[in-house]
């Protein structure tokens, strides 16, 4: 039985159509789905939609039985961590004060200290510990990012949906962050989807993948039949290579640049 | 980091008590100052028993000094939890009521009220300037409002109709002082720069009332405030309804704010600063921010109004002169000494 469920997706900007009759492949708990596009493909808008931020057309977004209205969000919110692509801003609020904040702001339901537990766990799981007092405005972009991650995963979601979690984070981070999305995914057998650009880190850390372009959906299925040169050439305008690399993940080795892509 | 969360805590709570402390000490000063002699001592026996002064005295202090002194407190608390209140939703350091329109729109109604001294059965002269003033900053919150409605409540453009509404209230008024003779110009330019001394208990009693009922609202949304401090698209992305809150805030704000001109006049800066001092002193936390905006507020007021009257001895300046001519400096000093941009 799969848990969470996306037919049809219609999302509109006004007149203009941005994603169209959008599937995803039905995922169950554990799995981890990535979404790759170039820069407009509608990732972005896809990731609002699913977060119950957006409106969409026709179809339906279903999650563990429960169905995603647009004037019941606020609920449905309360069982998804969206973590949006902008990082929180550069403010003199401290990542301790934002966390704590947020969550009676969404009316956690915890004692101080479990609260105090929970926060102090994320902070120290994101390497944010000796910064969680310090103002956001002190912090680099990255470590804001981080930031925004532990905001998101304040409520304790079932459902990850993450927005470029890693863009702004150098390879020590990345690795931990998305190791930090694995292991919750699987000891709480929840979901995570996250748009990724790093196709690397796609292939190791994602179970399955969708290839967005132009607001369609272009491929979708498990990893090693998603991730191939055709598919990449057609999203991303470049030649590749995929060849298996010494952890027994897909590993993509761009060639050049398409010149006169299609 | 628990520890240096609750130390923090404790930090500001001994923060806010040092401003109590100050503002007490600038209510004495305010009291204090000005030509009839009085002396602290006075004035400290004269309020725990008044018949220790004489009939003169005790006019000078509990019909002119005391009311004064408390709607300079008044004034500058609602002006400086409304400046708070609206810079927080707006996510704009410069948004403040005065910003938004409100008190230009306040400024027109009074002008109205100058020039044509329109009369309404039962409402006196007197009563009909605080009134038209008070209708129009409504009005003009409610442009605000139904604005940001009908656009969604997008932030960057209600603070720009806001800037086009104070343009357009204070064409209003110079059109009136076109319009007016030579001493309702004085009237007008005297009510646009803010003065504290017209006002008497009536007064006071509803500044404090209008701020009592809006506090515990703001005291309500302060998580949801600090939340927001993290930026627009942090709050959302958790499932708040930004538009609803911003709706809600934008509402209490022009209300409270409205009170607070419709009496002293267009009083600027306070709103602006206040909550920029309080900031800094308090740091973003809205428990300690929300009361804290408001005691600097009430804090710049009341030394400004101290100011006014000890400056130039027998002479009271305008306190709107005060609050703009000291509180521009401090507040490029502020600008100038604090690195963060948001």
């Amino acid at each position: 039985m799969s848990v969470f469920e996306v037919n049809n997706i219609n999302v509109f900007y006004g007149r203009t159509q941005r994603l169209f009759e959008v599937d995803l492949p039905p995922l169950q708990s554990g799995d981890v789905l990535g979404l790759l596009g170039a820069n407009a493909a509608g990732k972005s808008t896809l990731m609002r939609t699913l977060a119950g931020q957006q409106d969409f057309r026709g179809g339906a977004i279903r999650f563990a039985g429960q169905e995603l209205q647009r004037h019941r969000a606020r609920h449905w919110l309360a069982g998804v961590g969206f973590m949006p692509q902008t990082p929180p801003q550069e403010s003199a609020l401290r990542p301790f004060e934002l966390l704590w904040s947020a969550a009676r702001a969404l009316g956690v339901t915890l004692s101080d200290q479990a609260l105090t537990q929970r926060i102090e766990a994320l902070l120290a799981r994101l390497g944010l510990a000796e910064r969680a007092m310090a103002p956001l405005y002190s912090l680099s972009g990255g470590k804001r990012q981080l930031v925004g991650l532990a905001l998101a995963l304040i409520r304790d979601p079932q459902l990850m949906l993450l927005d470029e979690p890693t863009s702004a984070l150098d390879l020590h981070w990345r690795m931990v962050v998305l190791d930090l999305v694995q292991e919750r995914v699987q000891a709480q057998q929840g979901i995570a989807i996250a748009a990724l650009h790093d196709l690397d880190l796609a292939a190791r850390y994602c179970t399955q993948l969708v290839m967005l372009e132009q607001g369609r959906v272009v491929a979708a299925g498990p990893v090693a039949e998603v991730l191939n040169p055709a598919n990449i050439a057609r999203v991303f305008k470049v030649e590749a290579q995929v060849e298996i690399g010494p952890m027994g993940y897909p590993r993509v080795q761009v060639l050049n640049a398409i010149r006169h892509p299609g | 980091m628990e520890a240096s969360f609750r130390e923090l805590g404790w930090r500001r709570l001994v923060m806010l008590g040092g401003l109590l402390l100050a503002l007490l000490g600038s209510l004495l000063l305010d009291l204090q100052a000005g030509p009839a002699d009085l002396s602290l001592g006075q004035i400290l026996a004269a309020l725990w028993d008044s018949e220790q002064l004489d009939l003169r005295h005790r006019i000078i202090l509990f019909d002119v000094r005391l009311p004064d002194a408390l709607i300079a407190l008044a004034v500058g608390a609602a002006l400086g939890l409304s400046g708070l209140e609206t810079q927080t939703v707006l996510n704009n350091p410069l948004a403040s009521p005065y910003t938004l329109g409100v008190s230009a729109f306040a400024a027109f109604g009074a002008g109205l009220a100058i020039v044509f001294m329109p009369t309404l059965p039962g409402i006196g002269h007197t009563l009909m300037l605080p009134l038209l003033a008070l209708l129009f900053a409504l009005l003009c919150g409610a442009l605000v409002l139904l604005f940001s409605r009908l656009t969604g409540g997008a932030r960057e453009s209600v603070v720009l109709f806001g800037m086009a509404l104070f343009f357009l209230g204070t064409a209003l008024t110079s059109a009136l002082q076109y319009v007016g003779d030579t001493e309702a110009v004085d009237q007008i330019v005297f009510w646009t720069i803010g003065d504290l001394t017209k006002a008497g208990w009536p007064e006071v009693i509803a500044v404090s009332l209008c701020f009592a009922l809006v506090l515990p609202f703001s005291l309500r949304h302060v998580w949801v405030l600090t939340l927001l401090r993290a930026g627009e698209a942090q709050a959302q992305s958790l499932g708040l309804d930004l538009n609803r809150i911003r709706l809600w805030v934008l509402l209490r704000v022009s209300v409270l704010c409205a009170f607070a001109v419709c009496f002293v006049g267009a009083i600027g800066f306070v709103g602006l600063i206040g909550p920029h001092i309080a900031r800094i002193l308090l740091g973003e936390d809205h428990r300690y921010l929300v009361p804290g905006a408001a005691l600097c507020g009430a804090l710049i007021l009341s030394l400004a109004s101290f100011l006014s009257k000890a400056l130039l001895p027998g002479v009271i300046i305008p306190v709107g002169i005060i609050t703009s001519l000291v509180g521009v400096p401090i507040f490029l000093a502020l600008i100038v000494g604090q690195k963060r941009r948001v």
